[in-house]
């Protein structure tokens, strides 16, 4: 089971991981395509000011997850395996019902654009971190400057 | 207190009401900016991001101990603050040039101005070998002349400015410290190449040259803005006037001068006057005329020598961080600003959406949708006409009018000659009163407001009521004046928040516990004033009894003025933080090492009464190494 810890004293609130993970996430992974792109950039992680400190808001790949209980369509899993929780390469596919948006305690899953070219769908479907399938550790690990972020696993 | 309880709330009353009309018709300001900026990076905060060159931006952290050329982040730490350094002393240094040009041209008969204060042109000119006997004119055109001269000369011949006005004392220790400044332009030209890529890694020596712009900050710029401008526009003298937003008459044209060159705002001030302007105002239906209102540090020049222009001067509006809620009230007809602390969301969505009409007078300002008039010498009349005539066509294009209802005054125009003046002639009593007590200190509140931390001037105003409360003076200037202007501490009601001794000192010279001496310019003026009373003394400013702070400090300009404090030997109060904790070796220069060399030194502290705990001990320090009872 792989989940993100995020040690909050060091977080610097630089925003690498932001950039890094709308990057691995887009078609062309180059910064200046993405930035002019119609989407623009899209992350998966949010730092946001709490109590006047950054605060790295990343999934939790829940146990239970509510996203997944919550998706109609029976496209939100979580894997078995690796533990990680998303709506990508599984047979049914995201309707965009944001049901799972409603039910995210930690407000981490947003909406892709229509002419997103994640997926071949014509509509906007729900985006959320994926743990990076295509690399050994996720973006935004690999992009913090200050060791914020470690992938666990249990 | 809890910095973060007090986001999004402006701090007087007044404000607070214009917020909302804001917030009502969809506009954002500087409130809400701040917190969609939040978090900000630390790596800039603490002055370990360097963008300087292709190869970063570089950052100090966990991972990289260096830049990509190899900086550390002391280095990184002492170049990003000597360039901010620099760009403060330039603009300084900029608006003396201008008000030098004014002088030499007035002097060759192509301005529309005459010479106020002869007597100050001739003493000072004087002093530089100019014949202070000769016919006026030409000693305005010779010393407006020698002004420029210096401000233009070389960084390897001394400043004569520096050699013939500085105190000796402090001379000597400069030499030691081989900091004597020549020419600021060069100065800065200079320091600009010392802190490019790869060229100079001392950080002593960077932050020595830090030392060095403080200095021609001091005279080329603060000097020489306050001195030329008293002898153009007269010397500052104690006067009530009416402060804050609701000062403004809905049944008036108002005309809003801001920024910080109070020249032209003087003829527009004698033009309005004219009684055939305020007849074709009323005549458009403004049945009270013509009123003109200051803003930020331009309203506090005009303030400080509005005894003579009380007929069409109509008090000090704000600061800083008001200047989008002045607008929002409706009823400004035109907002006419040269340079320096002009948002652009005036230009790009408050002054569109509240029908005010926009004149730039500099010709630093550049701004969509702005109708540019730039001020020279020979064409102020015509501008200042201009001006009149558009904002009575503005006046008709108003809409929804809201104007607070609440109205407070203070008194402005203080400076070494007026406390004089008010002591009876000379500065002993001044002197006496602190050798027995009665003024324990003198604390100087300087410079920015800022929306960080407490925000909009809650820092400054606790701090200067908890100084007042231990007996310690409180010279305030540029924005912070404002900020204690609004909270109605620069009145004589405040005196009865003072403790009992400061108490009786300004009941018995009538003047408030917090003078205001001006705008943030005018910091030169309450260095003169600290010098006056160390020759009193007999001693170096290191000794005296006398402690600055920068409470909200906010820009470049108080980075330049900062410098000039700590080279002065004065002990510096600085919140928020500046961007030099990533450096533990430039924050132990500038909070303990410096000492030993100047005699000044800087420590930030955020909470406002500790910070007048902190201020309180410096100063029995200081008393008892004098000998003086505590």
């Amino acid at each position: 089971m792989k989940r993100l810890v995020v040690d909050l004293q060091r977080c610097s609130g630089c925003k690498r991981c932001e950039l890094a993970c709308a990057l691995e996430h887009s078609s062309s992974k180059e910064y200046l395509d993405v930035f002019k792109s119609k989407d623009g950039l899209k992350p998966r992680i949010f730092v946001e000011s709490i109590g006047d400190r950054p605060v790295p808001v990343v999934c939790r790949h829940c146990a239970d997850p509510l996203c997944v209980s919550a998706c109609m369509a029976g496209c939100m899993q979580k894997d078995i395996q690796s533990g990680v929780v998303n709506n990508q390469g599984y047979e049914q596919k995201c309707v965009g019902c944001w049901m799972c948006i409603m039910a995210c305690p930690f407000g981490v899953i947003l909406t892709s654009s229509i002419d997103s070219k994640a997926s071949d769908c014509t509509f906007p479907q729900a985006i959320k971190c994926d743990f990076c399938p295509n690399k050994a550790t996720p973006a935004c690990v690999e992009a913090c400057p200050n060791e914020v972020l470690t992938v666990e696993e249990s | 207190m809890d910095t973060g309880a007090y986001r999004n709330q402006p701090f007087d009353e007044l404000s607070a009401a214009m917020h909302k009309v804001a917030h009502k018709d969809n506009l954002d300001t500087i409130y809400e900016r701040f917190a969609k900026q939040q978090p900000q990076c630390a790596f800039g905060a603490i002055g370990v991001c360097c963008t300087l060159c292709t190869d970063g931006p570089c950052q100090i952290t966990r991972k990289a101990k260096r830049g990509v050329c190899g900086a550390s982040s002391d280095l990184m730490v002492a170049r990003n603050l000597l360039l901010k350094c620099s760009q403060g002393t330039a603009a300084n240094v900029y608006h003396a040039r201008n008000v030098a040009r004014t002088l030499k041209a007035i002097g060759e008969g192509k301005s529309d101005y005459e010479i106020k204060d002869e007597q100050k042109l001739r003493q000072i000119a004087s002093l530089f070998g100019i014949d202070g006997n000769a016919p006026i004119n030409k000693i305005a055109k010779d010393f407006g002349e020698f002004f420029i001269n210096q401000i233009n000369s070389n960084d390897y011949e001394p400043l004569k400015l520096v050699e013939i006005v500085a105190p000796k004392r402090r001379l000597e220790v400069w030499k030691r410290l081989d900091i004597i400044p020549g020419g600021p332009n060069s100065e800065v030209a200079t320091a600009l190449s010392k802190a490019m890529t790869n060229v100079n890694n001392d950080v002593v020596d960077l932050l020595l040259h830090c030392l060095r712009l403080g200095i021609a900050n001091e005279y080329a710029g603060l000097f020489g803005i306050t001195t030329l401008q008293e002898m153009i526009i007269g010397t500052a003298k104690p006067n009530k006037g009416e402060v804050n937003i609701g000062i403004l008459d809905k049944d008036a044209v108002n005309i809003v001068m801001h920024g910080h060159q109070p020249l032209l705002a003087i003829k527009v001030l004698e033009i309005a006057r004219d009684k055939k302007w305020q007849k074709k105002a009323k005549e458009t239906g403004a049945k009270n005329g013509i009123k003109i209102y200051g803003s930020l540090c331009e309203g506090q020049q005009i303030f400080n020598i509005a005894s003579e222009y009380k007929d069409v001067f109509f008090g000090q509006i704000g600061n800083w961080i008001q200047q989008e809620l002045i607008i929002a009230t409706g009823a400004v007809d035109a907002l006419v600003f040269d340079y320096n602390c002009v948002m652009p969301t005036i230009s790009e969505e408050f002054a569109p959406r509240y029908h005010t009409k926009l004149i730039s007078t500099d010709k630093t300002i550049r701004q969509a949708g702005v109708e540019r008039l730039e001020f020279e010498p020979d064409k102020a009349v015509w501008i200042a006409e201009q001006i009149l005539e558009k904002a009575i066509i503005s006046f008709g294009k108003r809409s929804e009018v809201n104007i607070p209802a609440v109205k407070y005054s203070a008194i402005a125009g203080f400076t070494t000659e007026s406390v004089v003046s008010a002591l009876g002639g000379s500065v002993d009593p001044l002197v006496e009163a602190i050798k027995s007590n009665s003024v324990k200190g003198i604390c100087a509140v300087v410079g920015c407001t800022t929306v960080r931390e407490f925000q909009s001037g809650r820092h400054i105003v606790n701090l200067a009521r908890e100084l007042i409360k231990r007996d310690i003076l409180v010279i305030g200037a540029g924005c912070c004046s404002s900020a204690m202007q609004n909270a109605n501490l620069m009145s004589l009601e405040a005196v009865k928040e003072s403790g009992k001794r400061l108490a009786s000192v300004c009941s018995a010279i009538g003047v408030p516990p917090c003078l205001s001496y001006g705008s943030c310019t005018d910091i030169g003026k309450i260095i003169n004033t600290a010098v006056s009373v160390a020759d009193a003394l007999g001693v170096d400013i290191p000794s005296l009894p006398v402690v600055a702070s920068a409470p909200e400090y906010m820009e470049q300009k108080a980075v330049a003025d900062a410098f000039t404090a700590v080279a002065f030997g004065l002990t510096l109060h600085l919140a928020p933080a500046p961007p030099v904790l990533g450096s533990p070796l430039v924050t132990k220069i500038l909070t303990e090492d410096v000492e030993a060399l100047t005699g000044g030194k800087v420590f930030v502290e955020l909470q406002p009464e500790k910070t007048a705990g902190i201020i309180e001990e410096v100063i029995n320090k200081k008393r008892q190494s004098l000998g003086l009872k505590i």
